[in-house]
Protein backbone atom coordinates (compact mmCIF):
# COMPACT_ATOMS: atom_id res chain seq x y z
CA UNK A 1 0.00 0.00 0.00
CA UNK A 2 1.19 3.47 -0.84
CA UNK A 3 0.29 7.00 0.16
CA UNK A 4 0.66 8.29 -3.39
CA UNK A 5 1.09 7.18 -6.99
CA UNK A 6 4.73 6.92 -8.12
CA UNK A 7 4.12 9.36 -10.99
CA UNK A 8 2.84 11.93 -8.54
CA UNK A 9 5.87 11.39 -6.35
CA UNK A 10 8.17 12.02 -9.35
CA UNK A 11 6.27 15.24 -10.10
CA UNK A 12 6.47 16.45 -6.51
CA UNK A 13 10.24 15.77 -6.50
CA UNK A 14 10.61 17.80 -9.69
CA UNK A 15 12.28 14.72 -11.23
CA UNK A 16 10.23 15.00 -14.44
CA UNK A 17 7.78 17.46 -16.00
CA UNK A 18 4.02 16.93 -16.22
CA UNK A 19 4.29 16.52 -20.02
CA UNK A 20 7.01 13.84 -19.70
CA UNK A 21 4.84 11.98 -17.23
CA UNK A 22 1.78 12.00 -19.46
CA UNK A 23 3.86 10.85 -22.45
CA UNK A 24 5.25 7.99 -20.37
CA UNK A 25 1.78 6.98 -19.13
CA UNK A 26 0.63 6.74 -22.74
CA UNK A 27 3.34 4.22 -23.53
CA UNK A 28 2.46 1.93 -20.62
CA UNK A 29 0.05 -0.34 -22.47
CA UNK A 30 2.56 -1.10 -25.23
CA UNK A 31 5.67 -1.61 -23.06
CA UNK A 32 6.78 -4.71 -21.18
CA UNK A 33 8.71 -4.81 -17.97
CA UNK A 34 12.34 -5.84 -18.28
CA UNK A 35 14.12 -8.28 -16.05
CA UNK A 36 16.69 -5.64 -15.08
CA UNK A 37 13.97 -3.33 -13.73
CA UNK A 38 12.41 -6.20 -11.77
CA UNK A 39 15.77 -7.31 -10.33
CA UNK A 40 16.60 -3.78 -9.26
CA UNK A 41 13.22 -3.42 -7.57
CA UNK A 42 13.71 -6.74 -5.74
CA UNK A 43 17.12 -5.53 -4.54
CA UNK A 44 18.92 -8.36 -6.36
CA UNK A 45 20.87 -6.08 -8.70
CA UNK A 46 22.20 -2.55 -8.28
CA UNK A 47 21.75 0.06 -11.01
CA UNK A 48 25.49 -0.28 -11.81
CA UNK A 49 25.10 -4.05 -12.30
CA UNK A 50 22.08 -3.55 -14.57
CA UNK A 51 24.10 -1.03 -16.61
CA UNK A 52 27.01 -3.51 -16.85
CA UNK A 53 24.75 -6.32 -18.11
CA UNK A 54 23.07 -3.99 -20.62
CA UNK A 55 26.56 -3.12 -21.98
CA UNK A 56 27.38 -6.86 -22.21
CA UNK A 57 24.16 -7.29 -24.23
CA UNK A 58 25.44 -4.88 -26.88
CA UNK A 59 28.40 -7.24 -27.51
CA UNK A 60 26.61 -10.60 -27.29
CA UNK A 61 23.30 -11.70 -28.74
CA UNK A 62 21.91 -13.05 -25.48
CA UNK A 63 19.00 -12.30 -23.22
CA UNK A 64 19.48 -10.17 -20.12
CA UNK A 65 18.61 -13.15 -17.88
CA UNK A 66 21.14 -15.47 -19.53
CA UNK A 67 23.92 -12.91 -19.15
CA UNK A 68 22.96 -12.21 -15.54
CA UNK A 69 23.16 -15.95 -14.73
CA UNK A 70 26.44 -16.46 -16.64
CA UNK A 71 27.98 -13.46 -14.94
CA UNK A 72 26.97 -14.79 -11.53
CA UNK A 73 24.70 -11.83 -10.85
CA UNK A 74 21.54 -13.92 -10.52
CA UNK A 75 20.70 -17.63 -10.12
CA UNK A 76 18.26 -19.24 -12.54
CA UNK A 77 15.83 -19.68 -9.61
CA UNK A 78 15.95 -15.94 -8.98
CA UNK A 79 15.26 -15.23 -12.65
CA UNK A 80 12.23 -17.56 -12.60
CA UNK A 81 10.95 -16.02 -9.42
CA UNK A 82 11.32 -12.47 -10.77
CA UNK A 83 9.45 -13.33 -13.94
CA UNK A 84 6.52 -14.81 -12.02
CA UNK A 85 6.36 -12.14 -9.33
CA UNK A 86 3.71 -9.41 -9.06
CA UNK A 87 4.70 -6.42 -11.15
CA UNK A 88 3.48 -3.08 -9.85
CA UNK A 89 2.67 -0.43 -12.46
CA UNK A 90 5.15 2.10 -11.12
CA UNK A 91 8.06 -0.09 -12.25
CA UNK A 92 6.86 0.08 -15.83
CA UNK A 93 6.55 3.85 -15.55
CA UNK A 94 10.12 4.09 -14.26
CA UNK A 95 11.42 1.87 -17.04
CA UNK A 96 9.75 4.00 -19.73
CA UNK A 97 11.30 7.14 -18.26
CA UNK A 98 14.72 5.43 -18.36
CA UNK A 99 14.20 4.34 -21.97
CA UNK A 100 13.18 7.89 -22.88
CA UNK A 101 16.41 9.14 -21.35
CA UNK A 102 14.59 11.18 -18.70
CA UNK A 103 16.07 9.19 -15.80
CA UNK A 104 19.21 7.08 -15.46
CA UNK A 105 19.09 3.64 -13.81
CA UNK A 106 20.91 5.12 -10.83
CA UNK A 107 18.44 8.02 -10.48
CA UNK A 108 15.52 5.61 -10.76
CA UNK A 109 17.05 3.37 -8.09
CA UNK A 110 17.43 6.33 -5.69
CA UNK A 111 13.95 7.68 -6.39
CA UNK A 112 12.38 4.23 -6.01
CA UNK A 113 14.11 3.79 -2.68
CA UNK A 114 12.93 7.17 -1.46
CA UNK A 115 9.40 6.48 -2.74
CA UNK A 116 9.23 3.16 -0.93
CA UNK A 117 10.70 4.37 2.34
CA UNK A 118 8.60 7.51 2.47
CA UNK A 119 5.36 6.41 0.89
CA UNK A 120 4.86 2.74 1.57
CA UNK A 121 2.73 1.75 4.52
CA UNK A 122 4.26 -1.52 5.67
CA UNK A 123 2.20 -2.36 8.66
CA UNK A 124 0.01 -0.92 11.36
CA UNK A 125 2.06 1.33 13.57
CA UNK A 126 0.27 0.30 16.75
CA UNK A 127 0.82 -1.68 19.91
CA UNK A 128 1.23 -5.42 19.41
CA UNK A 129 -2.02 -6.29 21.17
CA UNK A 130 -4.03 -3.86 19.09
CA UNK A 131 -2.39 -4.97 15.86
CA UNK A 132 -3.37 -8.50 16.77
CA UNK A 133 -6.97 -7.46 17.21
CA UNK A 134 -7.09 -5.65 13.88
CA UNK A 135 -5.54 -8.64 12.11
CA UNK A 136 -8.02 -11.06 13.67
CA UNK A 137 -10.84 -8.79 12.68
CA UNK A 138 -9.62 -8.57 9.11
CA UNK A 139 -9.20 -12.35 8.95
CA UNK A 140 -12.71 -12.76 10.29
CA UNK A 141 -13.89 -10.57 7.46
CA UNK A 142 -12.02 -12.85 5.10
CA UNK A 143 -14.18 -15.75 6.33
CA UNK A 144 -17.35 -13.84 5.58
CA UNK A 145 -16.63 -13.81 1.92
CA UNK A 146 -14.50 -16.16 -0.09
CA UNK A 147 -14.92 -14.50 -3.49
CA UNK A 148 -12.32 -12.48 -5.40
CA UNK A 149 -13.71 -9.31 -3.80
CA UNK A 150 -12.32 -10.39 -0.46
CA UNK A 151 -8.72 -9.57 -1.42
CA UNK A 152 -9.74 -6.00 -2.25
CA UNK A 153 -11.90 -5.86 0.90
CA UNK A 154 -8.95 -6.87 3.06
CA UNK A 155 -6.75 -4.33 1.33
CA UNK A 156 -9.45 -1.70 1.97
CA UNK A 157 -9.67 -2.56 5.67
CA UNK A 158 -5.89 -2.69 6.21
CA UNK A 159 -5.61 0.77 4.68
CA UNK A 160 -8.59 1.99 6.76
CA UNK A 161 -6.96 0.99 10.03
CA UNK A 162 -3.66 2.48 8.87
CA UNK A 163 -5.47 5.72 8.04
CA UNK A 164 -7.19 5.73 11.44
CA UNK A 165 -3.74 5.47 13.06
CA UNK A 166 -2.28 8.08 10.74
CA UNK A 167 -5.02 10.71 10.90
CA UNK A 168 -6.95 10.10 14.16
CA UNK A 169 -4.72 8.22 16.58
CA UNK A 170 -3.55 4.86 17.91
CA UNK A 171 -5.76 4.80 20.98
CA UNK A 172 -8.65 2.76 19.63
CA UNK A 173 -10.16 -0.67 20.16
CA UNK A 174 -11.82 -2.34 17.20
CA UNK A 175 -14.79 -4.62 17.93
CA UNK A 176 -16.08 -7.53 15.87
CA UNK A 177 -17.96 -6.53 12.73
CA UNK A 178 -21.72 -6.93 12.60
CA UNK A 179 -23.60 -7.73 9.40
CA UNK A 180 -26.79 -5.74 8.76
CA UNK A 181 -29.34 -5.50 5.98
CA UNK A 182 -30.52 -2.11 7.25
CA UNK A 183 -28.69 0.41 9.37
CA UNK A 184 -30.14 3.30 11.34
CA UNK A 185 -27.69 6.20 11.23
CA UNK A 186 -26.82 8.82 13.79
CA UNK A 187 -24.70 11.40 11.91
CA UNK A 188 -23.35 9.47 8.98
CA UNK A 189 -21.22 10.31 5.94
CA UNK A 190 -20.95 7.79 3.10
CA UNK A 191 -19.10 7.80 -0.18
CA UNK A 192 -19.42 5.50 -3.16
CA UNK A 193 -16.46 4.12 -5.07
CA UNK A 194 -17.47 2.74 -8.45
CA UNK A 195 -16.02 1.37 -11.66
CA UNK A 196 -14.72 -2.19 -12.02
CA UNK A 197 -15.40 -2.53 -8.29
CA UNK A 198 -18.21 -0.96 -6.23
CA UNK A 199 -17.70 -0.10 -2.58
CA UNK A 200 -19.90 2.03 -0.38
CA UNK A 201 -17.94 3.21 2.64
CA UNK A 202 -19.03 5.42 5.49
CA UNK A 203 -18.61 6.49 9.06
CA UNK A 204 -21.33 7.07 11.61
CA UNK A 205 -21.19 8.62 15.08
CA UNK A 206 -22.97 10.95 17.49
CA UNK A 207 -22.48 14.69 17.01
CA UNK A 208 -20.46 14.91 20.25
CA UNK A 209 -18.13 12.18 19.03
CA UNK A 210 -17.95 13.94 15.66
CA UNK A 211 -16.62 17.13 17.30
CA UNK A 212 -13.76 15.17 18.93
CA UNK A 213 -13.09 13.08 15.80
CA UNK A 214 -12.95 16.24 13.64
CA UNK A 215 -10.66 18.03 16.12
CA UNK A 216 -8.15 15.19 15.85
CA UNK A 217 -8.40 14.95 12.08
CA UNK A 218 -8.03 18.70 11.47
CA UNK A 219 -5.55 19.17 14.36
CA UNK A 220 -7.72 22.03 15.50
CA UNK A 221 -9.94 22.33 18.57
CA UNK A 222 -13.62 22.38 17.60
CA UNK A 223 -16.21 23.05 20.32
CA UNK A 224 -19.49 22.86 18.43
CA UNK A 225 -20.98 20.72 15.69
CA UNK A 226 -20.52 23.15 12.80
CA UNK A 227 -19.78 23.01 9.07
CA UNK A 228 -16.05 22.48 9.73
CA UNK A 229 -16.79 19.38 11.82
CA UNK A 230 -19.09 18.06 9.09
CA UNK A 231 -16.43 18.77 6.45
CA UNK A 232 -13.78 16.95 8.52
CA UNK A 233 -15.83 13.74 8.49
CA UNK A 234 -16.31 14.05 4.74
CA UNK A 235 -12.60 14.81 4.26
CA UNK A 236 -11.56 11.74 6.25
CA UNK A 237 -13.64 9.31 4.21
CA UNK A 238 -12.75 11.09 0.94
CA UNK A 239 -9.04 10.97 1.78
CA UNK A 240 -9.14 7.30 2.74
CA UNK A 241 -11.14 6.30 -0.34
CA UNK A 242 -8.91 8.42 -2.57
CA UNK A 243 -5.81 6.69 -1.23
CA UNK A 244 -7.51 3.30 -1.71
CA UNK A 245 -8.12 4.24 -5.37
CA UNK A 246 -4.46 5.28 -5.70
CA UNK A 247 -3.40 1.87 -4.37
CA UNK A 248 -5.75 -0.03 -6.66
CA UNK A 249 -4.43 1.99 -9.62
CA UNK A 250 -0.80 1.66 -8.54
CA UNK A 251 -0.78 -2.04 -7.71
CA UNK A 252 -3.61 -3.61 -9.71
CA UNK A 253 -4.05 -1.20 -12.68
CA UNK A 254 -7.65 -0.84 -11.54
CA UNK A 255 -9.10 2.62 -12.23
CA UNK A 256 -11.95 3.48 -9.87
CA UNK A 257 -14.15 6.58 -9.56
CA UNK A 258 -15.10 8.46 -6.44
CA UNK A 259 -18.50 10.14 -5.96
CA UNK A 260 -18.95 13.20 -3.74
CA UNK A 261 -19.67 12.25 -0.07
CA UNK A 262 -23.29 12.08 1.13
CA UNK A 263 -24.75 12.87 4.56
CA UNK A 264 -27.40 10.65 6.19
CA UNK A 265 -28.76 12.00 9.44
CA UNK A 266 -31.03 9.71 11.48
CA UNK A 267 -31.93 7.79 8.39
CA UNK A 268 -32.31 4.08 7.61
CA UNK A 269 -29.59 3.02 5.19
CA UNK A 270 -30.49 0.22 2.80
CA UNK A 271 -28.07 -1.27 0.31
CA UNK A 272 -28.33 -3.99 -2.34
CA UNK A 273 -25.56 -5.88 -0.56
CA UNK A 274 -25.14 -6.45 3.21
CA UNK A 275 -23.67 -3.63 5.30
CA UNK A 276 -20.67 -4.56 7.43
CA UNK A 277 -20.53 -2.43 10.55
CA UNK A 278 -17.12 -2.11 12.22
CA UNK A 279 -17.45 -0.44 15.62
CA UNK A 280 -14.24 1.24 16.76
CA UNK A 281 -14.03 2.58 20.30
CA UNK A 282 -11.98 5.73 20.92
CA UNK A 283 -11.60 7.44 24.32
CA UNK A 284 -13.94 10.18 23.00
CA UNK A 285 -16.68 7.86 21.72
CA UNK A 286 -17.55 5.08 19.30
CA UNK A 287 -17.31 5.41 15.55
CA UNK A 288 -19.04 2.86 13.33
CA UNK A 289 -17.28 2.33 10.03
CA UNK A 290 -19.69 1.03 7.39
CA UNK A 291 -18.79 -0.98 4.38
CA UNK A 292 -20.76 -2.67 1.61
CA UNK A 293 -19.31 -4.38 -1.42
CA UNK B 1 4.55 39.21 -8.83
CA UNK B 2 4.62 39.32 -5.05
CA UNK B 3 2.41 36.82 -3.23
CA UNK B 4 0.78 39.71 -1.37
CA UNK B 5 -0.45 41.15 -4.69
CA UNK B 6 -1.71 37.81 -6.04
CA UNK B 7 -5.27 36.59 -6.37
CA UNK B 8 -5.71 32.88 -5.68
CA UNK B 9 -8.83 30.82 -6.39
CA UNK B 10 -9.38 27.90 -4.01
CA UNK B 11 -11.98 25.37 -5.20
CA UNK B 12 -12.97 22.49 -2.96
CA UNK B 13 -16.38 21.29 -1.75
CA UNK B 14 -14.95 20.98 1.76
CA UNK B 15 -14.89 24.24 3.71
CA UNK B 16 -12.23 22.67 5.94
CA UNK B 17 -9.95 21.82 3.00
CA UNK B 18 -10.31 25.36 1.67
CA UNK B 19 -9.45 26.76 5.09
CA UNK B 20 -6.41 24.49 5.46
CA UNK B 21 -5.09 25.48 2.04
CA UNK B 22 -5.62 29.20 2.74
CA UNK B 23 -4.10 28.99 6.24
CA UNK B 24 -1.02 27.22 4.88
CA UNK B 25 -0.46 29.79 2.12
CA UNK B 26 -1.12 32.65 4.59
CA UNK B 27 2.08 31.65 6.42
CA UNK B 28 4.08 33.05 3.47
CA UNK B 29 2.06 36.15 2.59
CA UNK B 30 -1.38 37.70 2.30
CA UNK B 31 -2.80 37.15 -1.18
CA UNK B 32 -6.46 37.79 -1.99
CA UNK B 33 -8.39 34.52 -1.82
CA UNK B 34 -11.48 33.71 -3.86
CA UNK B 35 -13.38 30.50 -3.05
CA UNK B 36 -15.60 28.06 -4.93
CA UNK B 37 -17.40 24.96 -3.60
CA UNK B 38 -17.85 23.09 -6.90
CA UNK B 39 -16.47 22.97 -10.43
CA UNK B 40 -19.19 25.11 -11.98
CA UNK B 41 -18.70 27.83 -9.37
CA UNK B 42 -14.93 27.63 -9.98
CA UNK B 43 -15.39 28.41 -13.69
CA UNK B 44 -17.71 31.34 -12.88
CA UNK B 45 -15.34 32.73 -10.25
CA UNK B 46 -12.43 32.32 -12.64
CA UNK B 47 -14.21 34.35 -15.33
CA UNK B 48 -15.25 37.07 -12.89
CA UNK B 49 -12.06 37.33 -10.83
CA UNK B 50 -9.24 36.34 -13.24
CA UNK B 51 -7.07 34.76 -10.52
CA UNK B 52 -3.28 34.39 -10.94
CA UNK B 53 -3.36 30.82 -9.61
CA UNK B 54 -6.23 28.33 -9.31
CA UNK B 55 -6.38 25.32 -6.99
CA UNK B 56 -8.97 22.67 -7.86
CA UNK B 57 -10.11 19.56 -6.03
CA UNK B 58 -11.23 16.65 -8.25
CA UNK B 59 -14.17 15.07 -6.42
CA UNK B 60 -16.73 17.88 -6.26
CA UNK B 61 -20.51 17.98 -6.77
CA UNK B 62 -22.24 19.63 -9.77
CA UNK B 63 -19.07 19.61 -11.91
CA UNK B 64 -15.86 17.80 -10.95
CA UNK B 65 -12.35 19.23 -11.02
CA UNK B 66 -11.42 17.82 -14.43
CA UNK B 67 -14.55 19.43 -15.93
CA UNK B 68 -13.56 22.68 -14.25
CA UNK B 69 -10.02 22.50 -15.74
CA UNK B 70 -11.58 22.12 -19.20
CA UNK B 71 -13.98 25.03 -18.61
CA UNK B 72 -11.25 27.32 -17.30
CA UNK B 73 -8.78 26.44 -20.09
CA UNK B 74 -11.53 27.14 -22.66
CA UNK B 75 -11.76 30.64 -21.15
CA UNK B 76 -8.00 31.20 -20.83
CA UNK B 77 -5.60 28.66 -22.30
CA UNK B 78 -2.70 30.02 -20.22
CA UNK B 79 -4.54 29.63 -16.89
CA UNK B 80 -2.36 28.48 -14.05
CA UNK B 81 -4.15 25.48 -12.52
CA UNK B 82 -2.96 23.11 -9.79
CA UNK B 83 -5.01 20.07 -8.75
CA UNK B 84 -5.16 19.26 -5.04
CA UNK B 85 -6.85 15.90 -4.58
CA UNK B 86 -6.90 12.65 -2.64
CA UNK B 87 -7.47 10.75 -5.91
CA UNK B 88 -3.99 10.93 -7.40
CA UNK B 89 -4.43 7.85 -9.59
CA UNK B 90 -2.70 7.43 -12.93
CA UNK B 91 -5.95 8.02 -14.81
CA UNK B 92 -6.91 11.19 -12.91
CA UNK B 93 -3.41 12.62 -13.13
CA UNK B 94 -3.31 11.98 -16.87
CA UNK B 95 -6.77 13.51 -17.44
CA UNK B 96 -5.92 16.60 -15.37
CA UNK B 97 -2.62 17.31 -17.12
CA UNK B 98 -4.03 16.60 -20.57
CA UNK B 99 -6.89 19.01 -19.82
CA UNK B 100 -4.32 21.70 -18.98
CA UNK B 101 -3.49 21.49 -15.26
CA UNK B 102 0.13 22.43 -14.51
CA UNK B 103 0.65 20.39 -11.35
CA UNK B 104 -0.99 17.84 -9.07
CA UNK B 105 -0.76 17.72 -5.27
CA UNK B 106 -1.78 14.47 -3.57
CA UNK B 107 -3.75 15.02 -0.34
CA UNK B 108 -3.11 15.10 2.60
CA UNK B 109 -1.72 18.55 1.96
CA UNK B 110 2.05 18.76 2.27
CA UNK B 111 3.18 22.28 3.19
CA UNK B 112 6.63 21.90 1.56
CA UNK B 113 5.14 20.84 -1.75
CA UNK B 114 2.63 23.68 -1.61
CA UNK B 115 5.39 26.16 -0.76
CA UNK B 116 7.44 25.13 -3.78
CA UNK B 117 4.41 25.66 -6.06
CA UNK B 118 3.74 29.09 -4.53
CA UNK B 119 7.45 29.96 -4.88
CA UNK B 120 7.46 29.05 -8.60
CA UNK B 121 4.57 31.43 -9.23
CA UNK B 122 5.18 34.32 -6.84
CA UNK B 123 7.85 36.13 -4.87
CA UNK B 124 7.63 35.15 -1.23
Amino acid sequence: MYTQFFGNFLLSKGAISAEDLVNALHKQSTTFLKLGTLAMHAGLLTSAEVDAIVIMQTHQDKRFGELAIEGGYLTSEQVDELLSSQKPDYLLLGQILIEDGLLTNAQFEDLLQEYQSGNEIYDLDTAHEQKDMVEKLINKFCNFDSTATSEKAISFLSLLFNDIVRFIGKDFTPLNPVLKTEYLTNYCVTQEINGPLTIDAGLDMSKTTAIAFASRYAKEEFTEFDEYVQAALEDFINLHNGLFNVNMSNEHSLELNLCPPMVHEEETLKRDTPIYVFPVIFPFGTVNFLLSF
Amino acid sequence: MKLDEAKILVSDDSILSRKQLKDTIAQWGSPTFVEAANGQEAIEKFKAEKPDLTFLDIVMPVLDGIGAVEGIIAEDSSANIVIVSSVGTQAQLKKAIEAGAKDFIQKPLNADQLRSIIAINFEI
